[in-house]
């Protein structure tokens, strides 16, 4: 307390007219600057008319490339603001088919979508200047969401576990790695063998398999679904269409 | 004639009459001859103390679009520097951004005129043409060139600088009548920071005074062609002289009256519309002509390489005067009031009272005598 009033009392004392601190200090730096700024110019883009030249990496709009696209919905699960929607789009080449389309007036250029896709099938693009005159343009559809893929546009954060790191590891892993997706569990005890996780999964990971054991009442083998986790791209589906809700993800911690 | 008048007068003058004679002509075309009843009219168009007067009207008017205009144009320098010295634009419509003020002024003319219903009307009308009137007025009292006045009396000096010292009355008024309290605070301040710097800067005058042996601005300059630019011999009186200056044109770091950040706009808090912008035109006039009389004082005025008219020099080295005044308000933090007025009473009137001294020692000894 003693020593703040005497500080204080220094600072009254010495401050007027102490041509050191306060006045030349602050006369060198503007005029080193305007210095600068004539010789050069100013720090400001002139924005429509000049832009800034944009890393590969820039997180614009997400965009889409059509035939990678293996409607997994990992995308529309990932969306913090739940601006991705499958849609049904009917294509000469893709025949009849679910694709993510995009409410980009809600997107916030986050890249998670990109990020999470098994396929690289979901990019981010240079584009932002987005501005519309209504929300429905902004209500990007699956084919106004394409874009030409570039390797700067796929998002492949590489990635570690919290295990791993307590463990001492610091190997990164790629997108896909077996170390570090996530599994489908079964309670066999729960299944009833209706094979719709068969028919929903995207990648063909799914395939009922007979156990051995014999139906008592119709003599036919009982089926249960087998799990190839090569394969699988965790994308949770069957998880949401058994009807019995014996599958479950296991994490990999 | 009391006051010996400018080219620009004499010029004025010989086109009002020319003009009131074509139309006292006009009228006597038309039939209206001695005997008709508006005869008295024409006599009185034709008369020279009518044409005296309207030549004096359009001098005025002149001066008045001179004045905004160097207003107009001194914001302009001001925004364009302090942006570069900030690292940015500044305006950028137009030329160089030359015409944001323009536009700026525009859109402050169009503005409806508000008068808050609690102050005091009158006197809230009044206080800005007294603002008004005292800045544009310093306009006509400083020369540009050794035959570019509009008013050229012996006392010239003492003159401009009693025009110079109205502003705070103005002030109180303005701040007293808006009936607010941010105006009332930056109306008083105003009128302390005025008053205290005053004296300084009076004495570094009267140290030139004491030098040239004059009051009269064309004699000032023509003592300094002969012997030598004051800024030399009475350099801390220079220095004294800018600082107040900077204080008396209520700039950064002197910008109390009108503290943003406390006090919203100071005692103009309440104007809007155009008179708002003509109090800031005249704010700027104000700077600039405390700017004209350092270089008329201290930097030799109109002289120079004669390459140049002296009014371009004379221009040249009050708008050299203004960029440092820019630098200041770019480099500073605005001060407090008692740290304002301590520094005015402690530092600056005793370098006012040396720079007196070293005036008087340089009279007596160099320059030869009283």
């Amino acid at each position: 307390m003693a020593e703040d009033a005497k500080n204080k009392s220094t600072y009254q004392s010495r401050s007027e007219l102490k041509p050191r601190a306060w006045i030349a200090d602050g006369l060198r730096v503007t005029f080193k600057t305007l210095v600068r700024t004539t010789v050069h110019r100013p720090n400001t883009i002139q924005y429509p008319f000049e832009k800034l030249v944009k890393p590969d990496c820039y997180r614009g709009r997400p965009g889409i490339v059509l035939e990678k696209c293996i409607a997994c919905s990992k995308c529309v699960r990932i969306c913090p603001n739940r601006c991705i929607e499958m849609v049904p789009i009917e294509s000469a080449t893709l025949g009849k088919v679910k694709r993510p389309q995009v409410n980009v007036a809600r997107c916030m250029m986050c890249g998670y979508c990109a990020e999470v896709c098994p396929t690289n099938a979901m990019i981010v693009t240079p584009e932002f200047e987005l501005a519309a005159y209504s929300r429905s343009e902004l209500m990007f559809d699956p084919f106004k969401l394409q874009f030409e893929s570039k390797p700067g546009y796929e998002v492949c954060s590489p990635m570690i576990l919290p295990s791993e790191i307590k463990a001492g590891k610091t190997e990164m892993h790629n997108k896909g790695d077996m170390a570090i997706k996530d599994t489908v569990a079964l309670d066999a005890k729960k299944c009833i063998s209706c094979s719709r996780c068969e028919k929903t999964c995207p990648v063909g990971a799914v395939k009922m398999t007979e156990t051995g054991e014999i139906n008592p009442k119709t003599n036919k083998p009982i089926k249960k679904p087998a799990f190839d986790n090569e394969k699988c791209v965790s994308c949770e589906q069957c998880v949401d269409v058994c009807p019995k809700s014996c599958l479950s993800m296991k994490e990999a911690m | 004639m009391m006051f010996d008048y400018s080219g620009l007068y004499q010029f004025l003058y010989s086109v009002s009459s020319w003009l009131l004679w074509e139309v006292g002509r006009i009228l006597g075309f038309i039939g209206i001859d001695s005997g008709n009843i508006l005869y008295p009219i024409r006599q009185f168009l034709v008369d020279p103390q009518f044409v005296y007067f309207v030549a004096l009207l359009l001098t005025a008017l002149i001066y008045l679009v001179a004045a905004l205009l160097f207003g107009i144009q001194f914001i302009w320098m001001e925004r364009k520097f302090l942006g570069r010295f900030m690292d940015r634009r500044g305006t950028s419509v137009g030329f160089l951004g030359f015409f944001q003020n323009f536009a700026d002024a525009f859109k402050v003319l169009l503005k409806a005129v508000i008068t808050p219903k609690d102050a005091d009307k009158r006197v809230y009308q009044f206080a800005i043409f007294a603002i008004l009137a005292v800045s544009f007025m310093l306009l006509g009292l400083v020369p540009w060139d050794i035959n570019w006045y509009a008013v050229n009396v012996p006392l010239a000096l003492l003159l401009g600088l009693a025009v110079f010292s109205l502003a705070p009355f103005a002030l109180i008024l303005a701040g007293w009548s808006s009936n607010n309290k941010y105006t009332l605070i930056g109306g008083i301040r105003g009128a302390a920071q005025l008053i205290a710097y005053e004296v300084p800067l009076l004495l570094v005058v009267v140290s030139v005074i004491v030098m040239t042996g004059t009051l009269n601005f064309n004699e000032m300059v023509a003592w300094q062609q002969g012997n030598i630019i004051l800024f030399i011999p009475l350099f801390i009186g220079a220095l004294t002289f800018f600082i107040a200056g900077v204080a008396e044109s209520e700039r950064v770091p002197f910008d109390l009256p009108e503290a943003e950040a406390e006090l919203v706009e100071g005692w103009q808090t309440e104007y809007g519309s155009l008179g708002w912008g003509l109090v800031m035109c005249a704010d700027y006039l104000r700077a600039f002509i405390i700017c004209a009389l350092f270089s008329i004082l201290f930097l030799g005025g109109w002289t120079g390489p004669t390459f140049l008219p002296g009014s371009v020099w004379m221009l040249a080295k009050a708008a050299l005067v203004f960029f440092f005044m820019i630098w200041v308000r770019a480099a500073m933090v605005r001060i407090r009031t008692d740290q304002l007025l301590k520094f005015c009473w402690n530092r600056l009137l005793p370098l006012a009272v040396i720079n007196l001294a070293v005036a008087v020692l340089i009279k007596i000894y160099a320059v030869g005598g009283w």
